[in-house]
This record gives structure tokens, sequence and C-alpha cells, in this order.
């Protein structure tokens, strides 16, 4: 449930939404969220901090003084069980919160979206992309047609069985010109779907795309029946809408006509709101809620020390580059990006930044694509030869250097910090301006000269569709490199694997010798959950909490 | 005479909220970005922001939407909140309610505590008691109320006892004060920070009454100690400490906004900060207009209340 992926579309005029295929996923949700959840903490963010860190010092050492840890139980075995309400707490919603199938913005409406509604695909807690809605989809030899097969015996939450109809209604309604929801960028290519029969759908393309497949496997292409209207959101997700208070909670009850066997065991599903992770992390402490998303990297070890408690801790292929802009000076010379790059020491980053909850990376991104270019030597800090590239650049006496950073990740505005001490030894002078998230990502988000941004796990050309080609959304580092388009262009036809990795590795080799970005690290992905909450597994995706993926929850034991 | 005063004052209360509205909507005007680009942050695509903002009436000119939401509020219509559609009325009803009940039992409990606690600490001054109090209202009123706060959720609810809750989780729709035990840590993290001052302030005044000459003058006469302290102390030393609650009270209608998030309270605070975060103007507009009026009614009390217990003022004010 995730990537996007869209591909590029040479042939279609610019601005055509279809060109740069702009792959909307929920990476950028979830970005969106971060906005939020940074706005919303911005202004507290010290206190935040201050205040989370007193708490758990107070209460180790309370702890550590013999305080009573009441309710202590074991992880729970044997077969699931039926039955309870899973109570959830998540950071990053609020009053603008929605149920709508199509436009999930923040955390709290992708965890609603997920267990509603299902799209045809997902990607699972492997990053591979699985059947969902769909048994199977397959391209004809052009790719320019994808034919999908429904699943039979799939019932909307009202009864109805899931037809044609409603997938065609579906996609009209995502890609409505006058009102286009989130997953509509990254349809652009698709021309229309035409229902063949009860139970398959045929995607007729624009022009070919591979992958096109991938672009289906987002979670805000949840298929909803055809008179869909938000406010009686019916889907075909394990859960069923109970009631919903924007900012404050919502409750889902199971969907008994769910086409899986057994799943979801769950009786209610409770998605509570938060505004701070303090309060957050209290809940759960108090075992108020069952389990919580994203808990700063940094208390992992703290919150674990916790008998009553486990940490769910996933690698991802999240990243947060710091993106240099290659059409204006200083980083139009590739001498300068490469000097740049080589100043960052990635070990410390990951340590620093992220606690050592990482992988450090190679300015590489999509790091779980099957074409990744693992071969390619790992760059690692040289500072005499960042000196020296400088030097040829013309910076003979280093470089000054404005760095433009907002909370809009965790880890962001750290790494901002890092950068700029490891920078100086290079005689790299780096001024870091700090904004807030809204304006960072307001008029001059995508200008700025030397920046960060944020995106979640994504294989190789949905990200590069969304951020590496002229004409993509999201194209921070102005990047526009006539053989790498050439080369994408070329496998985004391709429908063989084989063939188009190889492709792939080449654009990444391009990539790694003259990117725009400085790709230093994947972060993991930390939740935390009551020690009786069982079916919550590692998740590449970069959601939270097993991808909200609460179908396969059960509750063990007493609780 | 005394009316003429509280209608001058109200009069000027009225030009002060207005000029708060126009501040609160020019500052919202100053943050960078509109409410369109502000809830769909990243993935705002041209369409998708053009889309929004007509849905927003965000097209409309900047002076024509404050006069317009100013022109609702004498008819009691405070606008609708773009981030989710809903009259802002609706929206904050609720989360005032939660508020007020907040506010108004931390009041309740912390103002006679802190009189009844700042007296016991002048009639011992310099002894054990009296340094136990002054202490620990000095402690008390150097931490922020984040930290008070944290220690009590600590002790009481996540780690050394776990009796109390730590977070509100009342169903949006149920009243806050269906679960009362959830509002026990929230009120007493006010309480404990609102306390300090009116003790040290009734402590200070009530010293400097009791070393006054009337006091004397009275147990010279041979009145009984018990009455000396209720009749001629007490009395006086209040109208200083009215001021002193009026602050304290003022001060936790904004306040409260932190206390609000550690506790995942559903008032007016956390509407707010969701409401910056979301540029939602109306809900911002109506919020401070609202903090701003209790700040006002609060200190035109405080006023009047000083006016009543000091007979010189009394006088002046009918001169």
């Amino acid at each position: 449930m995730n990537t996007v992926s869209n591909h590029p579309d040479p042939a279609a005029p610019p601005g055509s939404g279809g060109t740069s295929a702009s792959s909307q996923t929920r990476l950028d949700h979830a970005r969106a969220d971060r906005v939020r959840l940074a706005q919303l903490t911005g202004a507290l963010s010290r206190r935040r901090v201050l205040g989370t860190g007193f708490a758990l010092g107070v209460g180790s050492l309370l702890a550590a003084c013999g305080g009573s840890q009441a309710g202590v139980s074991a992880d729970p075995t044997g077969p699931a069980q039926r039955g309870g309400n899973l109570r959830v707490g998540l950071t990053g919603g609020g009053a603008s919160d929605s149920l709508d199938a199509h436009v999930p913005v923040n955390t709290t409406d992708i965890a609603r979206v997920v267990n509603l509604y299902e799209p045809l695909l997902y990607r699972d807690e492997n990053f591979e992309l699985q059947p969902l809605l769909a048994t199977k989809i397959e391209p004809s030899t052009d790719a320019k047609v994808w034919t999908a097969t429904l699943r039979e015996g799939v019932k909307f939450h009202d009864g109805r069985p899931l037809t044609g109809d409603d997938v065609a209604a579906t996609f009209k309604r995502i890609t409505d010109p006058d009102d286009p929801k989130s997953g509509a960028a990254s349809l652009g290519i698709l021309d229309e779907v035409v229902v063949v029969d009860e139970h398959s759908v045929e995607f007729r393309l624009k022009s070919p795309s591979a992958a096109f497949d991938d672009t289906l496997g987002q979670y805000s292409l949840g298929v909803v029946p055809a008179d869909y209207d938000p406010a009686n959101p019916v889907g075909t997700g394990p859960f069923r809408f109970k009631s919903f208070t924007g900012g404050q909670q919502s409750v889902f009850a199971r969907n008994e006509h769910y086409w899986r066997e057994n799943e979801p065991y769950l009786d209610e599903l409770t998605i509570l709101n938060f505004d701070d992770n303090d309060a957050l992390i209290n809940a759960l402490l108090s075992t108020q809620v069952d389990a919580i998303g994203q808990i700063p990297l940094a208390l992992i070890e703290v919150i674990d020390a916790d008998p009553r408690i486990s940490i769910l801790n996933a690698e991802t292929g999240s990243w947060i580059p710091f993106t240099m802009r290659v059409d204006k000076a200083p980083f139009d010379d590739n001498r300068v990006r490469q000097a740049f790059r080589l100043a960052v020491d990635r070990e410390q980053m990951i340590q620093q930044v992220f606690s050592g909850q990482g992988t450090v990376a190679n300015d590489l991104y999509a790091r779980y694509d099957p074409g990744y270019a693992a071969d390619l030597p790992q760059r690692v800090q040289d500072i005499p030869k960042a000196k020296q590239l400088l030097a040829d650049a013309g910076y003979p006496d280093g470089i000054d250097v404005e760095l433009v950073t907002a909370p809009i990740q965790s880890g962001a505005v750290e790494a901002a910090q890092v950068f700029a001490q490891q920078a100086a030894d290079a005689g790299i002078r780096v001024r870091i301006r700090r904004v807030d998230a809204t304006e960072f990502f307001g008029e001059n988000y995508l200008q700025w000269d030397f920046a960060q941004d944020f995106y979640y796990t994504r294989n190789f050309l949905p990200q590069v569709s969304s951020s590496t080609l002229k004409d993509s959304p999201f194209n921070e580092t102005h990047w526009d490199h006539p053989e790498f388009n050439k080369l994408i262009e070329k496998a985004v036809a391709t429908i063989d694997d084989d063939e188009r990795n190889d492709l792939i590795a080449q654009a990444q080799t391009i990539e790694y010798e003259e990117g725009g970005y400085i790709v230093w690290g994947f972060s993991n992905q930390a939740d935390a959950y009551q020690r009786y909450v069982a079916g919550l597994v590692p998740n590449r995706t970069g959601l939270a909490l097993s991808g909200f993926e609460f179908r396969r929850v059960w509750l063990g034991g007493e609780k | 005479m005394l009316l003429r005063l509280i209608t001058r004052r109200l009069l000027i209360s009225i030009v002060i909220l207005l000029l708060v509205s126009i501040l609160v909507f020019v500052a919202t005007l100053l943050l960078p970005g509109d409410p369109a680009q502000a809830i769909l942050g990243q993935q705002a695509t041209p369409e998708r922001l053009a889309a929004l903002r007509e849905q927003m009436n965000l097209n409309d000119p900047v002076w024509q939407r404050y006069l317009s939401w100013l022109g609702g509020l004498f008819v009691g219509d405070f606008g609708t909140s773009t981030a989710n559609g809903s009259s802002v009325a609706a929206l904050l009803s609720s989360r005032i309610g939660a508020s007020l009940v907040l506010m108004v039992l931390a009041a309740v409990i912390a103002i006679p505590v802190g009189v009844l606690v700042g007296s016991y600490s002048a009639l011992r001054r310099g002894r054990t008691g009296d340094h136990v109090v002054t202490g620990l209202s000095l402690v008390l009123a150097a931490l922020p109320e984040f930290v008070v706060g944290i220690a009590l959720i600590t002790l009481f609810s996540t780690t050394v006892f776990t009796v109390l809750p730590s977070v509100t989780m009342a169903p949006p729709g149920e009243a806050v004060w269906a679960y009362p035990s959830q509002l026990i840590l929230p009120t007493v993290t006010l309480v404990l920070v609102v306390s300090p001052y009116i003790v040290r302030m009734m402590r200070a005044t009530m010293i400097e009454v009791l070393d006054s000459g009337y006091v004397e003058m009275a147990r010279l006469k041979g009145v009984p100690e018990r009455q000396v302290i209720l009749r001629h102390a007490v009395p006086h030393a209040l109208a200083p400490v009215a001021q002193v609650v009026a602050i304290q009270l003022a001060w936790l209608a904004g306040g409260i906004v932190v206390v609000e998030f550690l506790f995942r309270y559903p008032g007016v605070g956390q509407a707010l900060v969701d409401a910056v975060a979301n540029r939602d103007i109306q809900v911002v507009q109506t919020l401070s207009m609202l903090v701003a009026a209790v700040y006002v009614v609060v200190n035109l009390l405080a006023d009047i209340v000083g006016i009543l217990t000091n007979p010189k003022l009394r006088t002046e004010v009918s001169r």
C-alpha cells in the first residue's frame, strides 16, 4: 500500500499531470501529515522535547527506585483469539481529518483509510506488491493496457458485491478534473477504465508503462461503491465505519462481510488522535491505549525498558535527503556537489540523528527496488578530497552556503545541524535558516537552493517520476539529465524485469556520480505496543504499526 | 458612580476586543501559507489547491472575509471553519465548555486554598510551617506547568502508581465530567501552578496588615485574636490578592493550552493549536477574542472587588 508508481510519460505535454506522473504517494500524505505535526509541535517543540525527556527520566528514576510495575503480561502465544477493542494512539491528525477514501492527508487519515477501504493491489510488509481486490493484473504486450481480474466474493460493508462498475466509478471519482483527489496526480497516464465484465476491468493508458501496477498499489486508491458518498463511508476493508470525530477519535467495527477468512480478529478498532508525543507515550504507559505509532527513535531504549511494552522497530526506505539545486550556483558545478557529499560522515549522521536506528545510504534512494545498484562503492567522508574538489571548482578558501531546514520530519533539523558541523571541516561554512513547516512547503518549496526533503519507501521508477525528471512534481534539485531521462524513458516501457533493472542500475550510476541529493541514511520506523497485542510485524513501507494492517491484530491474555 | 466607571471600562473593553480581532486577523495573514496550503501540505498540487481554495472561499478579498466574519459576530454567527467546513460555534461549543469546567474547577480549589495557606503562613511567620510553605510555593512558582503535569503523571499514572488516567479519553460528544477521574490530574496541575502566586501574595499582604496600626489597636483593645484576623486583617488583605487572582484566572484562559496538550484534554487549547496549524482564521479569531474577553472581564471584576474592599478607592470613585 504505498508506493505509487506511475511512470513518466515523455510524450505527454508538460503540465498534463501525466508527464511527470507525479507520483503522489502516501509518502506525500504522510509528509503532509508531517507538516501538520510539525506545525502543531513547532511552537511547543522545545517544551515537548524537554517534557518527554523529563517524563521518561523521572519515570525510569522512580522505576529504578522500586516503583511497582503492575500488570506485566507475557507475549501472547497460540492461535489468534477473536474479540476485543484495539485502541490505537496516533499523532498528526486535526480538525481537517477526513474519512474520504481518496483524500487521506495525514497519518490518522491513512490509518482510517487503510482499514475502511482496499485498493486493487497493495505493498506488504516486505515491500512486495501483493494482490488485494484484484487477484491479478497483467499488461498487454505493449504495456498500454492493463487488465485487472477482480477477486470474487468481495462484498462492501453494506453487503453489496464488488463489481467492475464500482472500480470504474472509483477511478472516475479520483481523476475528476474539477476536483482531483490525492491519487490523481499519479494517474495522469491513465486514459480510461473500461469494464470488461462483472469481474474484470481494463486500464487503458495514454502511453506504455511497464510498472503501472505499482501505481495501483496506493492506499489512496481504495475501491468504493459507484454511489459512494464520504458521509456514508462504505468500502470493502476489514472494518466498517461506526463513529468519527475529526481530530479526536474514530471507532470502527468488524466487517462481518470481510472476504478473508477469520480476519479481522478484533470486534472494534478505535483510533485516537493525539497532538503531542508526551501525551501519546503517557497514554500507552498508563494502559489507556494498546498501541501507539511513531515514537521518537531516541526513546526506543527507554520505552523498551518497561516490561509491559514491546517495541516494533522496522527498517524502512524512508529518507531525508539534502537537496542541492543542480541548475544554480554553486551547485551547478558537479565538483561542489561531490564535495558536499564527501563532507558527510554518514555513520555519525545515523548515530546522532537517528540514535543509531537507521541504515547508512549511498546517495541513492529506493533501497528495496530489485534494480537497486547495491554494488556501487559506499561513499564515505573524505575531507581532503572534498577540499580539493572545492578548490578545483574555484573555492580554495572554502564556501558559504545557506541551508534551509524545517521540522518536516523527525530528524530533519538535527540532520541539518550535524551536517553543518561535519561540513565545516571541509571548509563548507553552513548558515542554517530554520523556518516552520508550512513556510518550508509554502511558496518557496522546490525553489530553495540548498534544503531538505522527506520521502517514505518507494521503488525507483515511482520515486523518479515524482522527484527526478524535468516535470516531476517534486523535483527539488531541478535535475534534468538527458542521458538519465533517456534511460528512464526506456525503463518505463521495458516489460522484461532483468532488462529494466539493468537500465535502472545505469540510471542510478548517473545519480551516484552527479545527482543533486545527499542521501545519507534510511531511518527506522518505531512503534510501541502493549505486550498483549499480537499480530504486528515490522513493515518496510514506513507507515506506522505494520502499515496499519489491523486486520491481523489480536489481543491475547488478560487485558 | 460605580456604574459609570463600569460602563466606561466596558466601552474601552469593546474597543480593545476590536483591536485584538484586527491584530489577530493580520497576524494569521502574515503566517506563510494559506488554509488550503496548510491542509494539503506537501501534496498540494496546483489542481488540488485551486479546487480547495474555491471550496473555502479563499478567493474573496481579505477585507471582505474579515468584515463578513465581524458582521457575523454581531448576530452570533462565528463563521465556518475552513478546516472542516462545519460552523465554528458547533466546533467550539463543547471545547469551550470543557475548558471552562477545568478552569472553574481549578479556580474554585486554588483560590480558597491559596488564601488559607497564605494566611496560615503569615500567621506562622518565621516558623517551620511558614518556611515549608514559602519554599514549596517558590519551587512550584518556578516550575512550568508541563513539568508539574509530567511529574504528576509519572507519579500517579504511568510509573510509580498506575491509579489515575494520564490522558482524557472521553468519547467525543460525551461530557468530560462524565469521567471524573480524568479531570483529577489536569485540575491538580492547574491548581499547583496557580496557587503559589496567590499564597505568596496573601502571605505578603496579610503580614503587612498584621503589622498595621489598626490591627495593633484592635489587639490592644482586647479584641479576640480570631476576630482580629477574620474581621480586621483578612478583608483588608484581600484586595491586592484579588488582583493576583484575576491575573491568574486570566492566565488560566491562555495557559490552559499547555495543560490541555499534555493531558489530551478536548478543550480550546487543542483547538487553537490545531487552528493555527491549519491557518483556520475563523477559529483562531474566535478563540483569541474569547481569551481576550476573559482577560478583560476578569480584570474588570478584580477592579470592582478592589473598589468594594477598599474604602479609600470607593470614595475616590464617588468623588
